[in-house]
């Protein structure tokens, strides 16, 4: 690789926590607000630490963007504050409601204005699981790309990249530049930024783009340029809970014993001791777990 | 709402289901001249108006070959058609909807009722009905096919929402999947390909007649439990394999076969909900909608099965044959007034066992709707008095019966709670579930309006001094006194006093039992779990000769061997001798009529049959101006005899 110091740019996304219960708009198109929390994609901050260990090396820089609402200047003020160069935030009212297509058009635009060595980004999202944006974009520009990405290394003009193949193999990827890679969420610790860093972001200037910025049409982008509309959201069905079934190599008579003894077994009465408010503590405990009153059952 | 994944609608194949509670299929014995009748109209309509949101009628037979039972409606016969459209529009009024099941038995039939040879895969008889049947030729199995298109179609003209096709524990297509009952050579047997032909074909053959706008499904044996039989890995392949052909909507489950019948029919030794793992099992295989049956009796637990997502079906049978009403108390809230199944078996499968119509120990309305169901309840015209002395199940439903119909009810016991001899019989080894019959109508007692007097002794003049206007004595029974030579005494006593631990048991003990059910059998395992060491002698065949119908039998016996109780059955005792530690057993084989004994007993526990307590009634009889009496002190029999007498008087009185 030459001299130059090389540029990095970083795609960061925000992801909705898919631990609490979601629920659904009134129209059932869309996830409700409500009691949602949402954070930058553990994998996005992890393909950022690459980036910057990267430029570390090479005396490049960083530039961290995200596609979205204002909120998600947070995250590029936490870029920022981990050492990014440049942070910019692209939105457009227009933008909403593309498909992948329209938002692979969209990233496709900015790495082609970015001119940058190496696209950087999470590879899946954690609460939609895959997304083909990146892969779809670097498609677009004719760049390689190396999805599950987990390591790299420079060599000489170019870059080895280790990453996940099946059933847990790992392989080994050369390729030139420019090129897109896709980190895997856990393969690096990112750093935490310090205090007067993370202060120091705060004053920190954040670009705005919009389409004028982009150069592209409407037609091109948002849900003018999308192929795909959305379907009404239903709940998935429910994994069933593990639960012992009898071992089917267990002779007949073994599976009998076991279903006999392993099944939900009726419920025992308990004797309990205490003061009446113990008492009561207790029994509306019992109920919480039975569900019989709200506020329990988790 | 209390129960949130129970009350969420479920689209089933092309219907919506309007919650997830299923009244499962289960023979009724209600048909006449193999047709739907009005009484299965009432039946199934009472359980739609409870709540329930999908109703699959009992199996139907779809061939002449098909007659495991003189009662099975034929629903090859164009003549079904009306009968079904009755019950579907009935059951359709309530927003409930409806499948038909439709079965042939193959080998589990009885040729001796069509007078034809019973067909099944290979000449291997059926255990429980012992007839070796003809192999089935090519030709015979295209013959069922074409007999299940009719049936089907049949059904979706008798207006249901859908058809089950029976591949259970008892079912042809079951003896075809199984390489217990198949020992073909031909291309419908040896691999799983093979094996799954046959039924491939009738799924076919009646998705072709019924088409693709209406739901089809099949209820699946989840486990054989046998050697040589499937297993659950086996079950979900081919589950995973129906679905693949993508000719059905869903999949019900069941268990077992007719070599361990008390895995079909969990009786109340089984573990509640004892299928879940298994109907866990294939849901984990398959992504159609899966049923789970099995001693599933109470809503909060159907709730968890499913907010587990171990089913997406709650398969109710007998929890609803008790209470047709269990879904919509749920719904409301109600779990005080749910009317629990306690799984005795002795009115629901214990009777169609012995080819009589369908019961319930609990519910004396079952296959009597018309005339006892829901809202048939009359105010009585002219308000009484009434005077119940007895608090066992047969004085708590006639005070029950009376107190709605507006009488002025007092109900009188001498024990300081509810319940009479259940509380005995509730205390012998693994029958505390008994007990929920007093559970069941103390609240529904009080909320009747009935004035409860307990730790009171009832005599002639005192029920004459209240000046009722009738009395229903509901005394029960007592152990007989003296039921053979020598049981008066030392060492000897009666289920009852061992049970109530009135009397102290030596370690050896001799029961004798002349009364073939649980008094006797879970009186020796209550003595046995002391460390006791048990002998039994009966004058029956075997040791628990009533227990069979009910599905008791089997687990009854592994138990008591377990425990090492041994049995010496076909003797007749004649006298029980000698002191404590050296007491003497006579008796006689009642085939060779050669005498025996058995010798040296700390304890004799007799279970030879009770006596009336009939004091009051004959001391009352021609003094009040209405006297009636009802259950044990009438002829001492069981529960449900008690509860039927009780509940009539109280209807009538």
């Amino acid at each position: 690789m030459s001299d130059k110091s090389i540029q990095i740019a970083v795609l960061l996304r925000e992801v909705c926590d898919p631990n609490p219960p979601a629920r659904l708009t009134e129209d059932g198109y869309g996830v409700s607000d409500r009691g949602l929390r949402r954070f930058a994609n553990p994998a996005d901050i992890c393909a950022l630490e690459q980036a910057l260990r990267m430029a570390e090396g090479k005396q490049g820089s960083v530039t961290v963007f995200v596609v979205g609402p204002s909120r998600l200047e947070d995250l590029l003020r936490l870029a920022l504050s981990m050492g990014a160069d440049r942070a910019i935030r692209v939105w457009d009212s227009l933008f909403a409601g593309g498909d992948d297509v329209a938002d692979a058009r969209l990233i496709e635009r900015l790495i082609q204005i970015f001119d940058c060595d190496f696209f950087l980004t999470g590879n899946g999202l954690l609460d939609r699981g895959a997304a083909p944006v990146p892969a779809l974009a670097s498609a677009g520009l004719s760049m390689p790309y190396v999805t599950a990405a987990v390591d790299f290394e420079f060599q000489g003009e170019g870059i080895e990249v280790l990453r996940k193949s099946d059933r847990g193999a790992k392989q080994l990827v050369a390729l030139g530049h420019p090129c897109t890679l896709m980190f895997e969420d856990g393969c690096c610790e990112p750093r935490y930024p310090h205090q007067d860093a993370l202060m120091a972001a705060l004053e920190m200037p954040v670009e705005h783009w919009g389409l004028a910025e982009l150069g592209l049409t409407i037609s091109e982008v948002g849900s003018y340029g999308a192929k795909l509309g959305k379907e009404r959201c239903s709940f998935p069905r429910l994994n069933p809970k593990r639960v012992v079934t009898p071992d089917a190599d267990l002779p007949a008579f073994d599976r009998i014993l076991a279903l006999l003894s392993g099944g939900i077994k009726p419920r025992e009465g308990k004797l309990h001791h205490g003061s009446a408010e113990e008492m009561a503590e207790m029994l509306l405990g019992v109920f919480q777990a039975e569900g019989l009153v709200g506020g329990g059952q988790k | 709402m209390m129960f949130e994944n129970l009350f969420t609608p479920r689209k089933i194949g092309k219907v919506e289901v309007k919650n997830r509670i299923s009244f499962q299929p289960h023979l009724t014995n209600f048909a006449e001249k193999c047709l739907p009748t009005e009484r299965h109209m009432y039946y199934w309509g009472e359980r739609a108006k409870g709540g329930a949101g999908l109703i699959t009628t009992e199996e139907m037979s779809v061939h002449p070959t098909d007659t495991a039972y003189e009662k099975l409606v034929e629903a090859f016969h164009p003549e079904v058609i009306p009968g079904f459209r009755k019950i579907t529009d009935y059951v359709h009024q309530f927003d409930t909807k409806m499948f038909c099941q439709l079965n042939h038995n193959g080998q589990q039939c009885d040729g001796s009722i069509s007078r034809l040879p019973v067909w099944a895969p290979s000449p291997v008889p059926d255990v429980l009905f012992r007839e070796t049947p003809k192999q089935m030729e090519i030709e015979d199995i295209e013959e069922v096919c074409r007999y299940f298109a009719i049936s089907a179609e049949h059904v979706r003209q008798g207006g249901f929402d859908g058809v089950e096709l029976q591949f259970g524990h008892s079912s042809l297509a079951r003896q075809f999947l199984s390489p217990l009952t198949n020992y073909r050579d031909d291309e419908f047997g040896g691999s799983l390909e093979n094996r799954m032909r046959a039924p491939l074909m009738f799924i076919a053959a009646v998705r072709k007649a019924v088409g693709n706008d209406f739901t089809l499904g099949i209820r699946m044996c989840a486990d054989e439990m046998i050697p040589g039989g499937l297993d659950l890995a086996q079950v979900q392949e081919i589950c995973a394999l129906f679905e693949a052909s993508g000719l059905i909507d869903f999949v019900d489950l069941s268990i077992a076969t007719f070599y361990n019948l008390y895995l079909v029919e969990g009786s109340m030794h089984t573990p509640l909900g004892y299928t879940v793992p298994l109907a866990a099992g294939i849901r984990e295989k398959v992504d159609l909608p899966v049923f789970c049956t099995g001693r599933i009796n109470d809503p909060v637990m159907a709730e968890k099965v499913l907010a587990a997502g171990q089913a997406d079906m709650i398969g109710m049978c007998r929890a609803l044959i008790c209470d047709p009403f269990l879904p919509k108390k749920a719904e409301e809230g109600r779990l005080e007034d749910i009317r629990y199944c306690i799984a005795c078996n002795q009115g629901c499968i214990g009777r169609m066992g012995i080819n009589r119509s369908l019961g319930c120990v609990q519910n004396p309305a079952v296959g009597l709707e018309k005339k006892w169901g829901e809202g048939s309840l009359q105010p009585a015209p002219i308000k009484k008095k009434v005077m119940v002395v007895g608090g066992g199940p047969g004085g708590m439903w006639a005070a029950k019966m009376a107190g709605r119909r507006g009488h002025d009810v007092t109900l009188l016991d001498r024990n300081d709670t509810l319940g009479g001899q259940v509380l005995t019989a509730m205390k012998g080894a693994g029958r505390d579930e008994f007990g929920v019959i007093i559970r069941n109508e103390k609240e529904q007692v009080d909320k009747a309006g009935v004035k409860v007097e307990l730790e009171t002794e009832v005599t002639a003049d005192k029920v004459l001094a209240a000046k009722a206007d009738a009395v229903i004595i509901a005394t029960g029974s007592t152990p007989k006194a003296n039921p053979v030579g020598g049981s008066d005494g030392p060492g000897v006593c009666n289920v009852w006093e061992v049970l109530e631990k009135q009397v102290e048991v030596g370690d050896n003990v001799c029961l004798i039992d002349y009364d073939g059910h649980h008094r006797a059998t879970a009186t020796a395992e209550f003595l046995a779990d002391q460390g006791k060491n048990v002998h039994i002698i009966c004058s029956s065949l075997f040791i628990g000769a009533e227990l069979g119908p009910t599905q008791d039998l089997y687990l009854t016996r592994q138990r008591l061997l377990g425990k090492g109780v041994s049995f010496s059955p076909d003797i007749a005792v004649m006298e029980v001798s000698g002191e404590i530690g050296e007491k003497t057993v006579k008796g006689f084989n009642v085939y060779s009529n050669v005498w025996d004994e058995w010798n040296g007993y700390d304890t004799v526990v007799l279970a030879m049959g009770q006596a009336v307590d009939d004091d009051l009634y004959f001391a009352l009889k021609g003094k009040v101006k209405e006297l009636h009496r009802v259950g044990d002190c009438v002829a001492p029999r069981k529960v449900d005899m008690a509860i039927w007498e009780g509940h009539k008087v109280g209807r009538t009185i």
